[in-house]
């Protein structure tokens, strides 16, 4: 028998129908997951190396792969191609060659500094900064979308780490009870009181944290919150006379908790995971925003919204990221309220 | 000796505070109210006969050539007006009073003692000639390593107590003494001074190791320590003397009543300040009253000032000169608010990047070599500084008596980096564009960074970088725990700068010498251990004339040059004010050895003018603006 039938139960079938018709939450979920997946291909759109190039009778495919010198397209230098100059210099010489570069031209890394003026400068359809640069000439745009990225790859681990650690020490607490849950309730009372933030700021001064060291100091302090949902829930099932059932049987415990009883509480966990989301994004850009984030240069809205209020002088800088936070935390709400009321036990069945 | 070494120091003395406090409470309270030092201070005298000399004036060496400085002209405009109040702001409240111990190295320190206490000669901060403060006349002997003084029998502390021959024997004492928590100070004061003879109460000697051409500096600007003040010193110095500030010889006090903990703290011109009418001192630190209230953050700052709420503000980083005040700002544009550029030339903090040549690849010559012109300072400078900055040069810029003037820092350029590159043997790019070599290593380093505020000046090196092949991976940490890092010798380069006092020369001992290098807990940052820079540099510590020094120094530079150690960085050639235009100073400004404008107590405030701006402001008159550069002492080159 395989362990996951591609056939849904007509209870999730039922949830899945009705958060469909939930407009608003159904819409900002399609329009989230497709800012997820424009990201994910995200170097086709946002990025200083061209789509394609012709040069010389020859087409190349420069976006992904090891990167092509300058001496490759007839340039003196043996670093990469700046195709933006390539482009201009090809549509001078008028020998056929030419390229495609990508809608925004720059990446998250690159300095755009012109003689004569100086950084942050306004947004411009001529340059195609669409939103202006950051206080060292970096585009806003670029930034802003690979900071998107990055902040949805921690927030993917984190809940991953979160939920992992959250299941298993709820689980186990309301499987077995008793003293374990009575000892394993007061070590979550006095884990979850560790001021978190201060811990982060302690280790991101000592060393420079990467994704999966942020995501390990941030998780293992987030996952208390779980267990309390978790615990419960285990309980609520344990007491149920399938349970009681499938423990007649023989089944063994693992096989229990793992085929009956975390399947039934499923709807809980779902129910949070967009808030989850939510709590993952803010909390990046919180750390960030402090500068106990990723370490410089990595794209991050916590660093730009940092630059954005040191430099109110330069509007475009703050407007930007905050709306795009704005936006993007608003459609995960949505989606989290959506689930919510799709998920709603009192739909189905009647409390006397 | 630098800014940068405060916060470990800091770090340090905490430490010790911490075990201070422990053992003072393990020992109980005794009654020490009434605790007397004078035993021990007399008993410790007659414990050192070598180093606390009792002679009589005939013991005196005849023949001295005594020197008044009457020939050395003043520097303060005899058109100041004395009186008012100047408004300020501080980031943060003084954590104590005390000069000395823990926590007393902060930036209120300045106020109290750095820019307000005299000591025994001071030196002309255009000309650098000596002028007196509170010595009469000095000589110099023989020998070139002891200093005579005839002390000025008017100086008085500001609670009236005259100051005298015993205050400077004292400060040997309390300066070598364990209560006051500092172990830098009890070193310095027990190694390099051999004596100090007590002459009659006016007149003293005081004998430095060796003979030293800054001398002057070195004898010459000790501060007397009052000994009537701390007749209870004893282990609980820091707490008891917490919130008591010493009677200073200087210009202003801190009356209690004007301590506000956490939010203000006001300093008071010392009524009857003995040197008031004294030449040097006339015309200078002209302000009743100076009104210090805390602002944390500096974007809030300069608001009040704005506003008017403050009457001086620094504008040195290109954000507020260019940004927050530019010229067309109504304040400045109606001549209410006047913007100064001034050119200052003292020693330059030494920003730039530190090659630990001790790493793995990074010991190669060709590797630093190549690094050196692999980072495009002059496009952090440009860009990012908007020009404003200028590079370093050399390890030791801004010593007007020690120049280097044939020697450049490697410029950026791709290709001398790519060759010298090629010489260590990195001749082929890998995919990502970084050169490796034929065993595999990527050209790739660490740069550890404590500047948080500076962050986006290794973000542009790191993007140039990429051009030659070299990666930099950027670690930003707290200020303290990089420094540590780098003091323990485990970082590959360091973003990183020595700041450095006003010195007649530059050192090299502790920054390049092999005696520090591969330690932990020394300056020698780079690791540099090279026969020949060692012997350059024993040398040079025993020069006794500045033709020597400077042909030594030169000597040096090239050297450390040739090794490629450090990357020099950018220096800040001037300092930046906004005021209001009440607010008037000297017609050449400032001076030359001048950090910040309010250093030497040269501006003074125009009540009138004030009453005229504030009248004309509400009725909307306006004034013509002012926006002046002062580059009288700039560098032209």
């Amino acid at each position: 028998m395989p362990l996951i039938r591609f056939q849904l139960n007509p209870q999730t079938k039922r949830r899945l129908a009705r958060f469909r018709a939930i407009r608003r939450g159904y819409v900002s979920f399609l329009i989230l997951a497709a800012l997820v997946i424009l990201s994910v291909v995200g170097e086709c759109l946002v990025n200083s190396r061209a789509l394609l190039v012709k040069y010389h009778g020859h087409y190349y495919f420069p976006t992904y792969g090891a990167i092509h010198p300058g001496t490759d397209f007839g340039e003196d230098y043996s670093y990469e191609t700046n195709y933006r100059h390539l482009k201009t210099r090809f549509a001078a010489e008028a020998r056929g060659d030419w390229v495609l570069l990508p809608p925004v031209p720059y990446n998250a890394f690159e300095n755009d500094f012109r003689p004569g003026v100086y950084p942050p400068t306004a947004p411009s359809t001529s340059e195609r900064h669409f939103l202006g640069t950051d206080t060292t000439g970096r585009d806003i745009l670029a930034r802003l979308f690979y900071g998107f990225r990055i902040a949805l790859i921690f927030s993917a681990f984190y809940i991953g780490f979160v939920y992992l650690i959250g299941i298993a020490v709820g689980c186990a607490m309301g499987w077995f009870g008793g003293s374990v849950d009575l000892l394993g309730q007061r070590l979550v009372e006095i884990w979850s009181n560790i001021p978190f933030l201060f811990v982060v700021m302690i280790v991101a001064s000592l060393v420079r944290p990467d994704l999966f060291l942020l995501v390990a100091i941030t998780g293992l302090f987030s996952w208390t919150g779980m267990t309390y949902y978790m615990r419960t829930a285990t309980y609520k099932q344990k007491a149920r006379d399938y349970v009681a059932a499938a423990e007649a049987l023989g089944a063994s415990t693992p096989r229990i908790i793992f085929r009956h009883i975390l399947p039934n509480t499923l709807s809980t966990l779902v129910t949070f995971i967009p808030f989850t989301l939510a709590g993952a994004i803010t909390s990046l850009t919180a750390l960030d925003f402090l500068g106990f984030g990723l370490p410089p240069p990595t794209p991050s809205w916590g660093e730009l919204l940092q630059q954005g209020t040191a430099n109110l002088n330069a509007p475009w800088i703050v407007l930007s990221v905050f709306i795009a936070m704005v936006f993007v935390l608003t459609l995960v709400t949505f989606v989290g309220e959506a689930i919510r009321e799709a998920f709603d036990p009192k739909k189905f069945t009647t409390y006397q | 000796m630098t800014a940068s070494l405060r916060p470990l120091s800091r770090l340090f003395i905490a430490g010790l505070a911490l075990l201070a406090f422990t053992l003072a409470g393990c020992s109980k309270k005794t009654a020490e109210a009434t605790r007397d030092v004078t035993p021990e201070v007399e008993a410790y005298y007659k414990a050192h006969p070598d180093f606390f000399t009792f002679a009589k004036l005939a013991d005196l060496p005849a023949n001295l050539s005594w020197q008044d400085g009457h020939d050395v002209p003043e520097f303060a405009s005899p058109e100041a007006k004395r009186g008012g109040t100047l408004h300020g702001a501080i980031d943060d409240f003084p954590r104590t009073l005390r000069f000395i111990g823990p926590d007393a190295n902060g930036s209120f320190r300045s106020y109290i003692l750095d820019d307000n206490a005299l000591t025994l000669i001071q030196r002309q901060p255009n000309t650098g000639q000596y002028y007196p403060a509170l010595a009469k006349s000095w000589a110099l002997s023989a020998d070139g390593r002891t200093m005579y003084f005839r002390l000025n029998p008017e100086a008085r502390y500001s609670d009236g107590v005259p100051v005298t021959a015993n205050d400077y024997l004292f400060a040997f004492f309390f300066f070598r003494a364990t209560y006051i928590n500092e172990p830098w100070y009890n070193n310095y004061y027990t190694t390099n001074f051999t004596n100090i003879t007590h002459y009659d109460d006016y007149t003293i000697g005081v004998t430095w190791k060796e003979a030293k051409p800054d001398i002057y500096d070195r004898l010459g600007q000790l501060y007397p320590v009052p000994q009537h003040f701390y007749k209870e010193l004893g282990p609980d110095f820091a707490q008891r003397y917490q919130w008591r500030l010493e009677p200073t010889t200087g210009p202003y006090t801190v009356l209690p009543e004007d301590i506000h903990k956490g939010s203000s703290i006001d300093l008071t011109h010392v009524k009857n300040w003995w040197a008031a009418d004294k030449p040097f001192f006339r015309h200078r630190y002209n302000f009743d009253r100076i009104s210090l209230q805390v602002i944390r953050d500096p974007d809030k700052a300069f608001e009040a000032f704005k506003r008017g709420d403050l009457d001086v503000f620094g504008l040195t980083l290109p954000r507020f000169w260019y940004d927050k005040l530019p010229d067309t700002d109504p304040l400045v544009r109606d001549g209410y608010v006047h913007k100064a550029v001034f050119y200052n030339e003292v020693p330059r903090p030494t920003y730039g990047l530190y090659i630990n040549a001790a790493r793995p690849l990074l010991d190669n010559r060709d590797i630093r070599a190549g690094i050196n012109y692999a980072t495009n300072w002059q496009l952090v400078i440009d860009q990012y500084f908007r020009g404003d900055y200028a590079r370093m040069q050399t390890t030791a810029d801004g010593y007007a008596l020690v120049p280097f003037p044939g020697i450049k820092a490697r410029p950026f350029s791709v290709d001398e980096a790519l060759a010298s590159f090629a010489k260590a043997g990195f001749t082929k790019r890998g995919p990502d564009g970084i050169l490796v070599d034929d065993k595999g290593h990527r050209l790739s380093f660490t740069v550890t960074s404590g500047y948080a505020a500076l962050k986006d000046v290794l973000s542009i090196l790191k993007q140039e970088a990429l051009k030659a092949g070299l990666e930099f991976n950027i670690e930003q940490l707290d200020n303290t725990t990089a420094w540590k890092k780098v003091q323990e010798k485990q970082h590959d380069i360091a973003f990183s700068a020595f700041g450095v006092s006003v010195e007649m020369y530059p050192r090299y001992w502790e920054t390049f010498d092999s005696a520090n290098a591969n330690k932990p807990q020394t300056n020698n940052i780079t690791n540099l251990a090279d026969p020949e820079i060692d012997a350059l540099i024993k040398r040079y510590d025993r020069a006794t004339t500045m033709d020597e020094i400077r042909d030594l120094a030169t000597q040096l530079e090239i050297k450390i040059r040739e090794q490629a150690v450090f990357v020099p960085g950018f220096e800040i050639p001037f300092y930046r004010a906004g005021f209001w235009r009440w607010i008037k100073w000297p017609k050449d400004f400032n001076v030359r050895l001048s950090q910040t404008a309010g250093e030497q107590g040269l501006e003074w405030i125009d009540e009138d003018a004030k009453k005229e701006t504030l009248d004309a402001r509400a009725a909307g008159k306006t004034f013509p603006p002012s926006v002046e550069v002062y580059d009288q002492w700039k560098r032209k080159d």
